[in-house]
């Protein structure tokens, strides 16, 4: 017999003003028959959530629409801070959000232009901000998730990627999910070319199961010093050509991981990478 | 507003047998929206028609791989503002899989008749993608996909039947703004929009003799969909895009699709 228990605490804010308020809490208790699931309370998670949260508050921006999710499970205590300003967001937590904000408002100087063109795909691409984890999510993540064969990656780029029994709330079977991408690179080629387009935040993504493709949407790029429309990058994981990588893994603010209908935030870090498609 | 449900739900998940009871109670207040569990469920559904329906559709299924299957019975009680009412709901999501090809299927259990001819046509399906005919019919269940996204170019009108999420008579309309909310669960902000939509047309005829999509092959995204043909002896994924809908049959079936959706057979 298995036992999960956890409590989540949701807030949504505009500007400063709460919209939104949610509590959720239960226990799943499995065995060979399956999984029976109730809306239990266990106080001690509940005030740690509670805990949690008045840290997410007082650290929030006020010029955002954010979320704040504070989880506490008989696992770990973790939390998420969804910051959108305009078309434009990042998953951060209390510690980092400054940080990434700052990311956030160089982004957005990037959208800021109507009618830019989209880069030319054969265009290598320079990875910044540790976006590249993205990249590695979809391509190497979830395929790894599937069973199905590792990436094959020069020698001086590894991926770990530990995958572990994971559920998003009580009602959800566990499914085997990432709970962290760490792309690390050691002695890399670092020859970038004169144009690379640099993406600096990125929307989203996906892995298609059945065909290996990987869609990565990215949301503010430039190119030659000149923003870039939002693009979408379709490619066959075999496709991905690493060229080059510099630097220590940097934390990306932003992988939200959705498969079967369970959201699950994902660590993700990776050094500047350089790649080709192919 | 203070609206209250209690629940019970049994889920068939890709072979786990989930059993799931809760209650809460979520407060509207000006713009705010609070929502909470409160008190336990009384409710419970004997797990025997999940585990029934499951084997059924496995069978029907074969030989294709089932990718994902997910079978649910609940029961609510719902109350707000004085109204009481009780929701029965039994509901099927199924992804079949061939190659490169994925079909869907959201249905009711009196829809379990879709599953084997879409298994079949699936199993001998080309994997090149070809230009759509022309003139083609949807199965009422692509229809019912698609009805959501077609008010630009179809008379999409809200039936009559059933509570909305505030326990309020739909009633039918067209057009918005639709006076109608959609609530699936107490801890979602209710939310205006067509329920159980329904579409018009001129005319119920159906040349039976038209191509066929059989099939869904991905969610539709506004008028266009990827859908599986079924053109005599040969059966081809190719993405539709409907502009104008020629024909509409009489009988209709109530599908699962944003806030319900009645598919018929359909001709464009």
């Amino acid at each position: 017999m298995t036992r999960f228990a956890h409590a989540i605490r949701e807030e949504l804010w505009s500007r400063g003003r709460l919209l939104e308020s949610r509590l959720e809490h239960g226990e799943a208790l499995g065995d060979e028959t399956g999984i029976l699931a109730r809306d239990a309370r266990d106080d001690a998670l509940v005030a740690a959530c509670d805990r949690e949260l008045e840290r997410l508050r007082a650290a929030m921006p006020e010029d955002a629409l954010v979320r704040l999710v504070a989880e506490a499970s008989l696992e770990e205590i973790s939390s998420a801070m969804t910051v959108r300003v305009g078309p434009l967001s990042i998953v951060t937590d209390a510690v980092h959000v400054e940080r990434d904000m700052d990311l956030l408002r160089r982004s957005r100087t990037l959208r800021s232009d109507a009618g830019l063109q989209a880069p030319d795909p054969s265009v290598p691409l320079l990875w910044l901000h540790g976006s590249a984890a993205v990249l590695l999510h979809e391509a190497a993540g979830h395929a790894q998730e599937h069973g199905h064969d590792p990436l094959t990656l020069p020698a001086w780029l590894r991926i770990d990627i530990p995958l572990r029994l994971r559920r998003a709330t009580f009602r959800d079977v566990p499914l085997l999910r990432m709970s962290r991408v760490l792309v690390s690179q050691n002695g890399a080629p670092f020859d970038v070319p004169s144009d690379p387009v640099e993406v600096h935040l990125v929307e989203g993504g996906a892995y298609e199961p059945l065909t290996g493709m990987v869609t990565v949407r990215v949301a503010a790029a430039e190119h030659r010093g000149l923003p870039v429309a939002p693009f979408e990058i379709h490619v066959h994981r075999n496709a991905i050509r690493f060229l080059g990588a510099s630097g220590d893994p940097i934390r990306y603010p932003g992988v939200i991981c959705s498969r079967e209908g369970q959201e699950l935030v994902v660590g993700s870090w990776a050094p500047l990478l350089l790649t080709e498609l192919t | 507003m203070i609206y209250r449900k209690e629940g019970a739900v049994v889920r068939w998940e890709n072979g786990v047998l989930v059993r799931v009871s809760e209650s809460g109670v979520a407060i509207e207040e000006g713009e705010r929206f609070e929502c909470r569990p409160e008190g336990s469920s009384r409710l419970a559904v004997d797990p025997a028609g999940v585990l029934a329906l499951a084997q059924t559709i496995q069978e029907r299924a074969t030989p294709i791989v089932i990718e994902r299957l997910i079978v649910t019975h609940g029961v609510a009680e719902h109350e707000c503002e004085g109204r009481r009412w009780r929701e029965e709901t039994q509901r099927f999501h199924l992804s079949l899989t061939h190659g490169a090809l994925r079909a869907l299927i959201d249905a009711t259990p009196e829809r379990l008749d879709d599953v084997a001819p879409i298994a079949a046509a699936l199993s001998r399906a080309a994997t090149v993608e070809r230009t759509a005919p022309q003139r083609l019919r949807l199965a009422p269940h692509v229809a019912a996909a698609l009805l959501p996204g077609l008010s630009d170019v179809a008379r999409i009108f809200q039936t009559a039947g059933g509570l909305d999420g505030y326990g309020k008579p739909i009633v039918a309309t067209s057009g918005a703004p639709w006076p109608n909310w959609y609530r699936p669960s107490y801890r979602m902000r209710p939310v205006r929009m067509p329920l159980n939509v329904s579409i018009e047309a001129d005319s119920a005829w159906i040349d039976d003799a038209l191509p066929r999509a059989l099939a869904l092959l991905a969610p539709p995204a506004g008028n266009t969909a990827r859908v599986l043909i079924v053109d005599g002896a040969e059966v081809y994924p190719s993405t539709i895009r409907v502009e104008r809908v020629a024909g509409v049959a009489s009988e209709r079936f109530w599908y699962p699709y944003a806030g319900g959706s009645f598919g018929a057979e359909m001709v464009l």
